[in-house]
Order: structure tokens, then C-alpha cells, then sequence
């Protein structure tokens, strides 16, 4: 099955310079985690992730704690997160995991597990955003 | 691709009663009726033109604002339809509209339409940027529907006037001032929404002598075609070629459901346009499918092999040159 029968044909998205609380917002009205990023033409330019939000509002020292339970509490993630509400989403999102419209699910499914992606967009042959997959559409075809 | 832009979408729920008492004059404290049947699907004028698009294999993206759980649902329902789905996300819910029809009144259905949620004007800017962008690969742009609080009746005129910039043909379904303002855009098709009020800006369209004359004046504003019900059967097509008269013969008492005639009606012709019909051929297609559509209890009647039987019934006069 190619990414063309798979996709959710769901354009809902942000552009390099929304800024982070608008990101937000969107994530929770929408209930997507996952949202990519295109530019003025609608090409594919980078994707936003809610782990993406929770892994830059951690302290640099995390890394070496792998736990956040050592944290006496969350006012210092908030304090970040506060500070990065007015930056734009150019200066958190990732590089650009992407399928095309004639993959085939195999190499999709490679990619999701792999890259540990929920979702991956899909684009055509100009770099459009066309739709986006998630682990789920593919898991639910699978075992029909 | 064709462009739908729904600005208040709602969640279309049907009931099918076997009576309805309306009057609460009587013994007992409350009337509770019991629902045949029921349905609940995506709508609104926009969203149901690109149903019928998708459904006809016609490339079509939805726009417009969606909120809360209803949202999701009409998200959901157009992504199964095969319709791309590019809407704002807003706080609230967007609307519910309820349609009761009763057995043997399938004629007269009682509706209950809400406001909608209010647009906040960061929404209004986010989907501008939207609606440049995805202009820039549509050929067709249908501007259709009510209008929800917190947005300008001129809306789609400037909409419609954005489009035109970008080289796209302009259609719009609406009904009231926000219509006779996108008419000052002049756009390539209007199908005024006459079911409130006959009436098409400042002009009665009660006979097919109002009508002609209401169609005139969208062409002086520079419309390329206007398309007004005469009544429920029957529409009447004024270009600057001159007029078509448009009949459905079929008796009143076949029909089923009538909400979505109208927007099957537009989708039919846009269908037909997209494949290089002449204008007046693809509005006797788009009776078929409005005819056809209220033929069935469904919103929408989406075979094609139905429609095209359908169009027997519908004759086409040509009337007179302008």
C-alpha cells in the first residue's frame, strides 16, 4: 500500500514564525501532538512535536538525569516555557522526516519505527504538504 | 482542485419521526417523541459541496474554522470522504444543526439552526494566510454559507476579490448582504440562498420577471453567471448569452430530504465545469443532483449513474439572448 491510500488528508499546520504559545493552543484545540511546519507555499519545512516543547523547556542538565523527579518542583520548567511562549517555532522545531505520495508502506512503517516518529507527514513531488500518517493508520490497517 | 471555504461548518443531525405534535397544548407535562432514525454528518453549504466533490473523485480542500468535539467529528467525517481538510483550530464548538422530518411531510421539515462560535480576530488572520496560500493551487474557490459571529458580512467579498487577484474563478452560495456584497467582487457564479428571504440584495425574486431582473444586476457588477430557484423544481440561469429555464419533472411527493439539494445542486455543476462542460450543460447536470439528492433520505445523493439517469427528468429551455 503506497502513502497516498494511508494519509489522513489533514493539512493542519504552523509556519516558521508562529509563535510557541500559538503552537500550543493549536496542539490542545486540535489534539494533535504532532504538527508540521510549512512555509508560504505550503511546502514541507520542518515538523513540531510536543517532546519537542517538553524537552526544551527542561533544564540542560537533564540529559545527565534522565528523571525529572529530581526537580524540587516545575516552577523552573515553567519559567522556560514562559520564556520561550513569544519565540517562534522556527528556533524549536526538527529537520524534516518525510514521505512521498507513492511510498510504500513498508518503507513508512521503517521510518516511524526507526526515527521513533508518531506521525509522519507526506508531501508531493514539489515538497507539499498532502497529508500526514500516524502510527494508528497503519497499525489499524494492518490488523483488519 | 477546488477550493471550499466554510466559515461556520455544523454537525447535520436528522431525525426521522413517525409524527411530531408541536403544540404543548395537552394533558401531559411533556411530549417525548422517538426517533425512527437518525443521522449526524459534516455540513454546512461549503463542506457539503466538497462531500459531493470528493465523492465524484473531483481533488477538493475544505477551510475553514472548527472548535471542540463537534469539531473533531466534522474533521473526522471529511478526512473519511476523501475531502483535505485544512481548518483554523478555535476554543469553543462549532454548531449543531438539527433537521426533524416527519412521515408524509418530508416536504416541510422543521429545522433548528445554531449561531455558532465566535471567531476571534488572531483565528480571522491565521486563516487569511491560509486561504493566500492554498489559492495559489485551486482553480475554483466556492464561498458559501451563513456567516459566524465576530466575522464582517463583507467577508466574501474580500475573499472573493483575493481570489480573483490570484487568477481563480470565484463561485459563491450564500444568501443575504454577505451575497450581494461578493457580488460587488463580480464573481464567476453566484447561487443566491433564497430560502429565508426572496430576495437577491435589495430585489425581490418572487416571479421569473424579479428574477431576471435581480440576475441583471449581479451581470452589471461584473457576475459572470447567477443561478436563482424560481421554486422548488425549478431555476433559471441568467448569463450575459442570455437565459435558461430549468425544470425538474418530478412529483413533489418523491422527495425525501431537501437540505443538501442545494449544495448537491452546486457541487454538480463544478463537477461538470472541472471536466470542460459549457456552463449551461452543467447546471442541467447539477439539477440532476439536486433532484436525485432529495430523491433519497441522505443529504446528498453521490452516484453518479444515478444522476445521470436523473437527467431525464430535468428539461432545459433556452429563453432569449441579453
Amino acid at each position: 500500500m503506497k502513502a497516498r491510500d494511508l494519509m489522513r488528508r489533514d493539512l493542519t499546520s504552523v509556519e516558521p514564525d508562529t509563535l510557541i504559545y500559538e503552537v500550543v493552543y493549536l496542539m490542545e484545540q486540535s489534539g494533535l501532538s504532532t504538527l508540521p511546519v510549512v512555509d508560504e507555499e505550503g511546502r514541507l519545512v520542518g515538523i513540531i512535536t510536543e517532546h519537542d516543547l517538553i524537552h526544551a523547556a527542561l533544564p540542560e542538565y537533564f540529559d545527565m538525569l534522565h528523571s525529572i523527579s529530581f526537580l524540587p518542583n516545575l516552577n523552573q520548567i515553567q519559567r522556560r516555557l514562559k520564556e520561550m511562549a513569544f519565540r517562534p517555532v522556527s528556533e524549536y522545531m526538527k529537520e524534516v522526516i518525510s514521505v512521498h505520495l507513492d511510498d510504500e508502506d513498508l518503507h513508512i512503517a521503517d521510518l516511524l519505527i526507526r526515527k521513533r516518529l508518531k506521525q509522519i507527514p507526506v508531501v508531493d513531488g514539489e515538497g507539499h504538504l498532502v497529508g500526514v500518517i500516524r502510527r494508528i493508520d497503519i497499525l489499524s490497517r494492518l490488523i483488519r | 482542485m477546488i477550493l471550499t471555504v466554510t466559515l461556520n461548518p455544523t454537525l447535520d443531525k436528522f431525525y426521522w419521526v413517525d409524527h411530531l405534535p408541536l403544540s404543548l397544548e395537552r394533558a401531559e407535562e411533556e411530549i417525548l417523541i422517538r426517533a425512527r432514525k437518525s443521522s449526524a454528518s459534516a455540513g454546512g453549504k461549503g463542506i457539503n459541496v466538497s462531500i459531493f466533490l470528493a465523492c465524484m473523485g473531483v481533488e477538493t480542500v475544505a477551510m475553514g474554522f472548527l472548535a471542540g468535539h463537534t469539531g473533531q467529528i466534522i474533521l473526522r467525517d471529511l478526512l473519511e470522504k476523501g475531502v483535505t481538510a485544512n481548518f483554523v483550530w478555535i476554543e469553543g464548538e462549532n454548531r449543531t444543526n438539527v433537521t426533524i422530518i416527519e412521515k408524509g411531510k418530508e416536504y416541510h421539515p422543521v429545522k433548528i439552526h445554531e449561531e455558532g462560535p465566535r471567531i476571534p480576530s488572531h483565528a480571522q488572520e491565521i486563516f487569511l494566510r491560509k486561504y493566500r496560500r492554498t489559492l495559489k493551487r485551486a482553480e475554483y474557490v466556492v464561498l458559501a454559507g451563513a456567516i459566524p459571529p465576530g466575522i464582517p458580512d463583507t467577508v466574501y467579498k474580500e475573499l472573493a476579490r483575493e481570489a480573483k487577484e490570484a487568477g481563480v474563478r470565484v463561485v459563491v452560495h450564500a444568501g443575504r448582504r454577505p451575497l450581494w456584497e461578493a457580488v460587488k467582487a463580480g464573481p464567476f457564479f453566484v447561487k443566491p440562498d433564497v430560502r429565508e428571504e426572496l430576495m437577491v440584495g435589495d430585489m425581490p425574486v418572487r416571479t421569473e420577471e424579479e428574477i431576471i431582473a435581480a440576475g441583471r444586476r449581479a451581470l452589471d457588477h461584473g457576475c459572470q453567471a447567477c443561478l436563482i430557484s424560481h421554486h422548488v423544481t425549478g431555476d433559471v440561469l441568467i448569463t450575459p448569452e442570455g437565459i435558461w429555464e430549468y425544470e425538474a419533472k418530478v412529483p413533489l411527493t418523491k422527495f425525501k430530504n431537501l437540505v443538501g439539494a442545494d449544495d448537491a445542486l452546486v457541487g454538480g455543476v463544478l463537477y461538470r465545469l472541472a471536466q470542460g462542460d459549457r456552463l449551461p450543460d452543467a447546471v442541467r447536470f447539477g439539477m440532476a443532483a439536486a433532484v436525485a439528492s432529495a430523491e433519497v433520505e441522505p443529504k446528498m445523493c453521490l452516484s453518479p449513474a444515478v444522476i445521470e439517469h436523473e437527467m431525464r427528468a430535468v428539461e432545459v429551455q433556452f429563453k432569449e439572448g441579453l
